[in-house]
């Protein structure tokens, strides 16, 4: 028993070692650093989002959704999910950009987790940060 | 004269809105007396067609303008003329223009037309005014005199210097939201221009000018908004009764700064948001506005439309024409001394779909 | 057996504002200034059925409005007294209860007012007025003794407004639900689809767009969003003549023309649709969506009834609202309709889906009142 003790005491002093010369560390601590970092590339997703936002996703007939969003405008992700009668259920934010893609962008939707359609998400939600959540408002 | 009538016309138009109806068979019930210096004209704006490739446009905005066009040779009586308040195009093309062009030759009437952006930055207005002719001109109409001003010039070294080609420069002006925009204007050479029309004009006359630009500064994000306003509201402020009617916005807008009321035209291609529902900056969306009903995607005319006005008081009464709504009635006040919607503009007559977030 | 108990839910709620209905629709709405009841309803199918409310003696509501065929007459317009016809496809009364307006153009507000116009157009009952009506029911014995029992009123006081409470609260029984589509969306049954039907329902919510106006919702279905849309129909018939028809139309309305009559005698002004109501330019060749449940029964289609199987109306739309995609499209064409680039299995499937929306015993709904409602 004193042995297992002291073992704990010292990986307890290793641990606190390591934190503090910011060597490699627990998964529940993170730096200035980090959350910087972190923020960019949020960021670099929310670029890319806006860029397809504004003609760079695939559309068929050229139409873009910055040309009734600009800025996001009046997209509203703070509401989602609520109903949507254009499908006939409660639905999700991706749900309804897809609906977008297919109907004024008359193109093929995008898969649920594909890459852009995080990227769209990103940057709709960016746009409208600070803003209270209220999920099913019309 | 028509004070008289006009609330007549207002109180029969406002019975038959709230029926959810179209004062078109009682328009005739506007005009006074003197019927001869009475008059109605139509006004669309913003078709925004989009050449896709070969013969193809996008459907969804080509429905639009003809839609306009099939609706507006209905109205009864007859408009005088109908304005046409820019952006027949989206990138400039001149396959863009002559297609909406054709459509829009489907009017039984004269029309106006006021250059928009969209048909400017491609190839500097050229193709507009080789079919259309001049983009800045004044007429006078059974009293009124009309001006039309070429509102979205910008400053030279963005027009001229700052892009590699037309349709770079097209494009950039295009997007709505575009950090890298630059602000619209009349100009000094079209704002001396207006000084010496206008000089030319009693100040008791009702004059009305059309722009494609708000002549007054809503929000500079998106261009809502034209740099020399207030020089151009300037040079309008002795006249007793004046209006200006602009596009640009695709949503139901109306101020009164001083002597001048503003109005708005909605778009037969799509809506707007209202600036006010971009919450990381400021606007100016004014405060008299009740705004148009939020759209339902599906219905690609909703919140849409256009407009017919009539000029009996001298002052300007906007009949909105809106597919999927409601149609509705902006119309000068003489007690509240500007425009008024004639049944949604006390807060407790509003409703949910004007609610903008 | 389940439409049974559906119409047991259906007596059972007669004394609240609203009664209990089967799978897949909400309570039918009843009004505060006509309650149902047994007595009222079971007047309301002999007046219903009765032919002596026409000029010629043999056309009633149920001439155009057949039990055995849905409520409808499977004609492509109906026929009214000595063979008339008009210009309008008969809907069904099934579902009527849960209409925000009446008629093709929505021209009367409520199942009350709707009933008071047939019999007195001149191609469908034909009489001149409702007096002849009036006197046939003061003169009826069992009539007087049910007026009295249900309206507290002597044969002299029964009025037309009587009449058509008693008409609309049987109409109101009238609903049918629980379709296969209903046991599979809100039932919970996964076997009461089949593969084709299934692919259909995955048509009609997306590609097809139909949803938008024929509504499914979470917790109910009407297949209806009761507003009024140009989608093409009849636009042939008066393309090109737009103008004179509306300015004619309107210049005989302001000289006091009957819209009841003027659309149904007047091809051209039927066309104009929802704008001969209201005089709104944006209604021109708008007519109200109808529920498509029961549609595999209720054929011909559309409000001239020109389209004659679904396979026709399905064709219809994916041409963006033309029989032909050579056709001309209308220029007050609806915002909502434009080709829909469907395969021929994707056309058939939503074919299949639109047959799972019949309700049993639909045959069994239309017995006639007192055996329902005993």
């Amino acid at each position: 028993m004193p042995y297992k003790n002291s073992l704990k005491i010292i990986s307890r002093m290793v641990l606190a070692a390591c934190v503090g010369t910011s060597m490699p560390v627990l998964s529940d601590k993170f730096s200035q650093e980090d959350l910087d970092r972190w923020q960019q590339e949020f960021q670099s997703v929310v670029e890319r989002g806006e860029n397809l936002f504004h003609g760079g996703l695939q559309s068929r007939n050229t139409v873009s959704c910055d040309q009734c969003h600009p800025n996001g405008a009046n997209t509203h992700p703070e509401t989602y999910p609520k109903f949507q009668q254009q499908l006939g259920r409660v639905a999700a934010l991706r749900d309804m950009i897809n609906w977008c893609i297919q109907n004024p962008l008359e193109s093929d939707p995008l898969g649920l987790d594909d890459p852009d359609m995080i990227a769209l998400e990103a940057y709709i939600t960016q746009e409208r940060r600070g803003v209270e959540l209220t999920p099913g408002r019309h | 004269m028509s004070n008289y009538n006009r609330r007549r016309f207002l109180k029969a138009g406002g019975a038959l809105l709230a029926a959810g109806t179209l004062p078109i068979s009682l328009v005739e019930l506007a005009f006074g007396k003197d019927r001869k210096q009475n008059f109605t004209f139509a006004y669309v704006s913003d078709s925004h067609i989009t050449h896709v490739r070969g013969k193809q446009f996008v459907r969804n905005w080509d429905r639009g303008l003809i839609r306009a066009v099939a609706e507006t040779n209905l109205l009864d009586p007859k408009p005088d003329f109908i304005f046409y308040g820019g952006d027949i195009a989206q990138l400039g093309k001149p396959e863009e223009i002559d297609h909406g062009l054709e459509i829009l030759s489907g009017l039984h009437g004269d029309v106006h037309y006021v250059m928009g952006e969209h048909d400017y930055y491609l190839d500097l207005g050229e193709h507009w005014r080789k079919r259309l002719g001049p983009d800045h001109y004044s007429f006078n109409h059974k009293g009124v005199h009309f001006v039309v001003l070429n509102s979205i010039l910008t400053f030279d070294d963005w027009m001229y210097d700052k892009w590699s080609s037309g349709e770079e420069r097209m494009g950039q002006m295009a997007r709505l939201d575009n950090p890298q925009g630059s602000p619209f204007m009349v100009g000094e050479q079209q704002r001396a221009w207006l000084k010496k029309d206008l000089d030319a004009v009693s100040k008791d006359t009702p004059v009305v000018v059309f722009s494609h630009s708000p002549l007054q500064k809503i929000y500079q994000g998106w261009n809502f908004w034209t740099d020399d306003a207030e020089q151009v509201q300037a040079l309008l402020k002795p006249f007793d009764k004046v209006t200006v009617l602009y596009g640009h916005v695709h949503q139901i807008q109306y101020n009164q700064i001083d002597n001048i009321s503003f109005h708005a035209a909605m778009a037969t291609a799509w809506p707007w948001p209202y600036p006010s529902s971009y919450r990381q900056q400021a606007a100016h969306v004014p405060k008299l506005t009740v705004d148009m009903n939020r759209a339902d995607p599906f219905f690609e005319r909703d919140a849409t439309g256009w407009q017919f006005i009539n000029l009996d008081t001298g002052n300007v009464d906007v009949s909105y024409v809106l597919p999927d709504n409601s149609n509705r009635v902006v119309a000068w006040s003489d007690a509240a001394g500007h425009p008024v919607d004639t049944r949604y503009q006390a807060e407790a007559d509003r409703i949910p779909p004007q609610t903008h977030y | 057996m389940i439409r049974k108990l559906s119409l047991v839910c259906v007596l059972a709620g007669f004394t609240t504002g609203a009664i209990a209905a089967p799978l897949g629709l909400p309570p039918v709405p009843i009004p505060a200034d006509n309650p149902q009841s047994a007595e009222k309803i079971s007047l309301g199918d002999r007046l219903f059925n009765d032919t002596r409310f026409s000029a010629d003696g043999k056309v009633s509501c149920a001439t155009c409005h057949d039990p055995d065929k849905a409520f409808t007459d499977n004609l492509q317009v109906s026929k009214g007294f000595r063979g008339q016809t008009g210009t309008r496809n008969a809907p069904t009364v099934i579902n009527s209860a849960y209409m925000k307006t009446t008629f093709w153009d929505g021209r009367e507000p409520d199942l009350e007012g709707q009933s008071k116009q047939p019999p007195i157009n001149p191609v469908e009952g034909g009489l001149p007025d409702h007096a002849p009506i009036l006197a046939v029911i003061r003169k009826d014995p069992g009539y007087v003794q049910s007026f009295q029992a249900v309206f507290s009123v002597p044969a002299s006081g029964i009025t037309m407004d009587h009449v058509a409470k008693a008409i609309a609260s049987f109409e109101r029984t009238i609903v049918a639900g629980d379709s296969p589509f209903d046991r599979y969306y809100y039932g919970g049954d996964t076997t009461a689809l089949s593969e084709a039907e299934l692919r259909g329902l995955q048509v009609f919510v997306g590609q097809g767009r139909c949803v938008s106006c024929h509504r499914i919702e979470q917790t109910q279905a009407l297949f209806t969003d009761n507003r009024f849309h140009n989608i093409g129909v009849g636009f042939g018939k008066i393309r090109g003549k737009e103008q004179e028809t509306a300015a004619q139309f309107l210049q005989s309305k302001r000289e006091g023309a009957n819209v009841d009559i003027a659309v149904l005698t007047r091809e051209n002004v039927s066309e104009l649709g929802r704008f001969a109501v209201t005089d709104n330019v944006t209604e021109v060749g708008a007519f109200k969506t109808p529920t498509l449940r029961n549609i595999d029964k209720t054929a011909p289609y559309m409000h001239d009834g020109s389209l004659g199987t679904l396979e026709d109306v399905v064709d219809f739309y994916n041409n963006g609202g033309r029989v032909k995609d050579s056709d001309p499209v209308s220029g007050f064409l609806s915002g909502g309709i434009r080709p829909l680039d469907l395969t021929a299995e994707q056309k058939s499937d939503l074919v299949a889906f639109m047959q799972a929306l019949t309700s049993p015993g639909l045959d069994q709904l239309a017995r006639t009142g007192e055996s329902n409602h005993e």
